[in-house]
């Protein structure tokens, strides 16, 4: 599995997105997420369950500095 | 929490004083003249003021300059450059301070119409430092029938200058009586100038404060009046030493009074544009803002803890990126124990952003205002990282008291907070000690050091005088000593071209190394700021993606300095489908917005190809005044190890699970090899390998930005951009075959 | 205290009250000019938006040209007035007026011209 092109080292079956983003501790709200090139909204992060080969994509929106 | 309608508003000035200093001022020269009212954003009138001789000129602005320089940024270096020489320096005569505000600056409909840029050769770093500044001078410079001001020359006692620009009077005068501070001379001559209470949202000053005679950090306050709290509010051209530089022409403040602030003062193309728009944008940041950054309620201080969350906070001079106690000042906290809700709280009119926050009636507990309380402007992001975890202080009432002498005494917060976790590592690592500060403390998170430091400053007293040179002067001055070595100094101290760093840590991100590294005036974060779309998303992964954006961002950014414009309302707030979108990043429907009101100003269509164009003549231009000025090729773009990498040992401990794997991954370690190393061989092969990778991003990125190899801009490129000017090729054509 | 109260139950889309007005102030029979605003529902009931005086407009203008006056009605006052349009867009009933051909934009002042112009009783002037 790739989290952002990098491969993900954590993955295991009944991964969610909202469990990638525990471990990965991305606390940030304002996020596109795309797995496989599908957008997810967030009131899905909790559902979708990730595969071993899936292209996951938690891009964060920051306006910055 | 703390609501807008329960606060009492400040007391009013003393107008019997008011009226005793107004009448000791001495009025050097003064001229009346016939306001020029705007068209299409422009005067295209320029005043200039030298205060050798107190001479007040009103001069064209060509054609040929605005097809160039547009604007803004463009038009203050533009001028600058002619009032120069290559061997001026800050405190030279001929050293000018250019205010130009840009043509769509002054609307009202759309959120971030404001702003004004501010140029001046740095004392700090000896090229030309550009910032950018809210508050109502640079409309109200534009209305009163100018789209640019110059002060040249430096006066022999202490001046002022008022431009009234509904009755067409400008006058130099002495002005004794007055204070310095900013809190207190910005309601004096408010109230001064003002013909009534209601008059007084129709004065904006300009001033520094206290520490500015003698202070390189010291920056410039632009104020307003806010009829809400009756109180004058401070908004800053922060970075660079431009303070000194006003001080140094013993300019005390500039004030310019305009009656009549209406949608239309520019005389726009079409206003149907600017209303739609504008209207658009406040329904978005209506519906939106409380489910994004919640801007309106804390400011840009939204992301502090977000960004210790992701190792980008500085903390303890960028060693580390974060602490688990910025607990104590994350956006909620702000909002609900110390900022103000519910005020309007723009920085120019129709700003629905409304980011300028304040502490109300906030209680002194050091230096000369102790006891009273006061209006806080701030904090923003930067100075509250800077003045607080950068060294080591996380209490909210600590950053606000640090905040609020900075700007009253005009210093810059950034420089300050960088420069003091510079002092305190030094401190911490014996290059300092009680003996040497004169019995400063200054270790992490000493706050009553920290203020103290800040006052002596103020004060000209003693190691105040070592606190106003800045780091870049400071380290040439502990090496003198022999307090420190200057190897170790130049890697911790965290400042380029003579500039302080602002308040990012971009150890991770090669791209922001180079958003900082690779600037014009210095490392600040306003042409790329790319730590997230780098480090975290991943998005700019090949040499050619950093290089792309280290091309395209700074260009689009340099942008909002020619018209007049915040980029906050460009990417703080998003319009709903904006993740639908290719490259959300990028935010295009306000990238549309923008075009729209530059057409909607001008009457002049543009793209976004356009954009960039206009963006790039002005950078380049930028550029060879730096290489003109001696500071402008490859060499000076070298970054602090500090901002690159692990110094200490204690920082790659703190890390070292990343940076053990990235040896193997990135440097083409074994992990046997990893596992054999000594944490010094580890650190040295960490080294070698980021700063290499800088040197290949520098390859990289100068060859797309149309410079050779020696960060030279291409005589083909500036013929490219119709910057081909007798005055740039004379300097870049002896050096396109130097080597760097 | 001065308001416009509503029974929308009462409200045959007739919009009346919105060419009332709309002609009153701005010359024209034009709902975007009208301080009171009709939508239809699916479900063929009617919305109707009105002023509510409940100050926002007054909040987020950054210089107070809107205030309350003795009745407790908001106005708005045109000759300090920016044309930032900022109350506009953060009225939270939609119901503020921004016309093109003038600078300043405009609120209800519960004159009570809309309520004269609906033939059945779905808004009303409410005094206390």
């Amino acid at each position: 599995m790739k989290l952002n092109d990098r491969p993900y080292e954590n993955w295991h079956e009944g991964l969610t997105i909202r469990g990638v983003m525990d471990y990965m501790h991305f606390t940030w709200p304002k996020l596109v997420v795309k797995v496989n090139g599908q957008l997810v909204w967030p009131e899905d992060y909790g559902n979708v369950v990730l595969k071993e080969d899936d292209d996951l994509k938690i891009h964060h929106l920051l306006g910055g500095g | 929490m703390i609501r807008m309608c329960d606060l009492p508003r400040y007391a009013d000035a003393d107008m019997e004083e008011i009226k005793k200093m107004k009448e000791a001022h001495v009025v050097l020269n003064q001229i009346t003249y016939e306001p020029k009212a705007l068209y299409r954003g422009y005067t295209d009138k320029r005043l200039k003021i030298d205060v050798s001789d107190n001479s007040v000129s009103i001069l064209d602005i060509p054609q040929e300059v605005k097809e160039k320089f547009t604007g803004g940024k463009g038009y203050c270096l533009r001028y600058l450059w002619d009032s120069v020489n290559p061997q001026t320096r800050w405190d030279s005569p001929e050293n000018a301070i250019t205010m130009s505000a840009g043509p769509v600056a002054g609307i009202t409909q759309y959120g971030g119409t404001g702003k004004c840029l501010v140029c001046t050769i740095s004392p700090m770093t000896d090229i030309p430092i550009d910032s950018n500044v809210g508050g109502y001078f640079g409309p109200f410079l534009k209305f009163s029938g100018f789209d640019m001001i110059e002060l040249t020359g430096k006066a022999k006692e202490d001046v002022i200058i008022v431009i009234d620009g509904n009755k067409g009077i400008i006058s130099v005068e002495k002005a004794p009586l007055e204070h310095r501070d900013a809190h207190i001379l910005g309601e004096e001559l408010t109230a001064m100038y003002a013909e009534d209470e209601n008059d007084r949202k129709n004065v904006a000053v300009v001033c520094s404060g206290s520490a500015a005679e003698h202070c390189n950090l010291s920056m410039l306050n632009f104020t307003f009046y806010d009829p809400k709290r009756n109180v004058v509010r401070l908004k800053q051209a922060g970075r660079g030493g431009i303070g000194r530089v006003f001080a140094d022409k013993r300019i005390k403040a500039l004030v310019c009074r305009f009656k009549g602030v209406k949608a239309n003062l520019n005389d726009v193309y079409d206003i149907k544009i600017l209303n739609k728009d504008g209207l658009k944008f406040h329904r978005e940041v209506a519906t939106l803002d409380n489910k994004q950054n919640a801007m309106r309620k804390s400011g840009t201080a939204y992301s502090l803890q977000t960004l210790s969350d992701y190792d980008i906070l500085p903390t303890h001079n960028y060693k580390y990126g974060g602490t688990e106690k910025v607990s104590e000042m994350k956006a909620e906290v702000w909002q609900e124990k110390w900022l103000t809700q519910g005020g309007a709280d723009g920085c120019w009119y129709g700003c629905s952003m409304a980011c300028a926050k304040t502490a109300d009636h906030f209680l002194l507990k050091t230096g000369p205002y102790k006891g009273c309380r006061v209006c806080v402007d701030g904090p923003e992001y930067e100075s509250a990282a800077g003045l607080g975890p950068n060294c080591g202080i996380t209490d909210p009432q600590v950053i606000l008291e640090l905040n609020f002498y900075c700007d009253t005494y005009g210093i810059d917060t950034i420089s300050y907070g960088t420069m003091t976790a510079f002092l305190m590592e030094c401190y911490e690592n014996g290059i300092l000690n009680k003996e040497r500060t004169g019995g400063l403390e200054l270790v992490w998170g000493n706050a009553e050091a920290d203020l103290e430091l800040l006052h002596l400053i103020a004060r000209n007293e003693g190691f105040g005088k070592i606190g106003a040179l800045g780091s870049h002067k400071q380290k040439a001055y502990f090496a003198e000593q022999g307090w420190g070595d200057m190897d170790f100094m130049n890697d911790i101290a965290m400042e380029q071209k003579g500039l302080e760093y602002s308040e990012y840590s971009s150890k991770e991100s090669l791209a922001q190394q180079g958003g900082y590294g690779l600037t014009n005036k210095g490392p600040q974060h306003d042409e790329a700021w790319l730590i997230f779309m780098d480090q975290v998303n991943n998005q700019i992964p090949t040499f050619d993606d950093k290089a792309e954006a280290l091309y395209y961002y700074p260009m689009f950014r340099t942008w909002f300095g020619l018209l007049g414009l915040c980029k906050l309302p460009w990417n703080d707030i998003v319009p709903a489908d904006n993740s639908l979108r290719d490259e959300p990043a990028k935010v295009p429907e306000h990238v549309d917005n923008y075009l729209d009101l530059y057409y909607g100003v001008t009457g002049v269509k543009i793209d976004r190809d356009d954009m960039i164009r206009m963006s790039e003549r002005v950078y380049n231009f930028q550029r060879i005044f730096n290489i003109r000025l001696g500071k402008g090729l490859r060499r000076n773009d070298a970054i602090p190890y500090r901002s690159q990498g692990p110094v200490t040992e204690e920082e790659y401990l703190s890390r070292q699970e990343r940076y053990d794997r990235q040896l193997v991954e990135l440097v083409g370690k074994t992990a046997e090899e990893v596992q054999a190393m000594s944490l010094q061989e580890k650190m040295a092969a960490t080294r070698s390998y980021r700063e290499s990778e800088y040197e290949k991003l520098i390859d990289a990125v100068y060859p797309k930005r149309g410079w050779t190899l020696n960060g030279v801009p291409t005589v083909a490129h500036l013929k490219e951009l119709g910057m081909d000017l007798p005055e740039l090729l004379e300097i870049v054509e002896p050096l396109q075959d130097v080597q760097p | 205290m001065k308001r416009l109260e509503k029974d929308e139950a009462l409200c045959t889309g007739c919009r009346q009250c919105e060419e009332a007005c709309s002609k009153a102030f701005y010359k024209t029979a034009d709902r975007m000019k009208s301080c009171i605003r009709i939508t239809d529902r699916e479900d063929g009931t009617h919305k109707i938006s009105i002023c509510t005086q409940c100050g926002i407009c007054a909040e987020v203008c950054n210089t107070g040209v809107i205030s309350r006056d003795a009745k407790g009605v908001y106005r708005l006052d045109k000759k300090e007035c920016a044309g930032c349009l900022m109350c506009v867009g953060f009225c939270p009933e939609d119901v503020m007026v921004q016309s093109d051909d003038c600078l300043e934009p405009s609120k209800c002042t519960a004159c009570g011209i809309c309520v004269k112009a609906c033939p059945s009783g779905a808004i009303r002037l409410v005094e206390e």
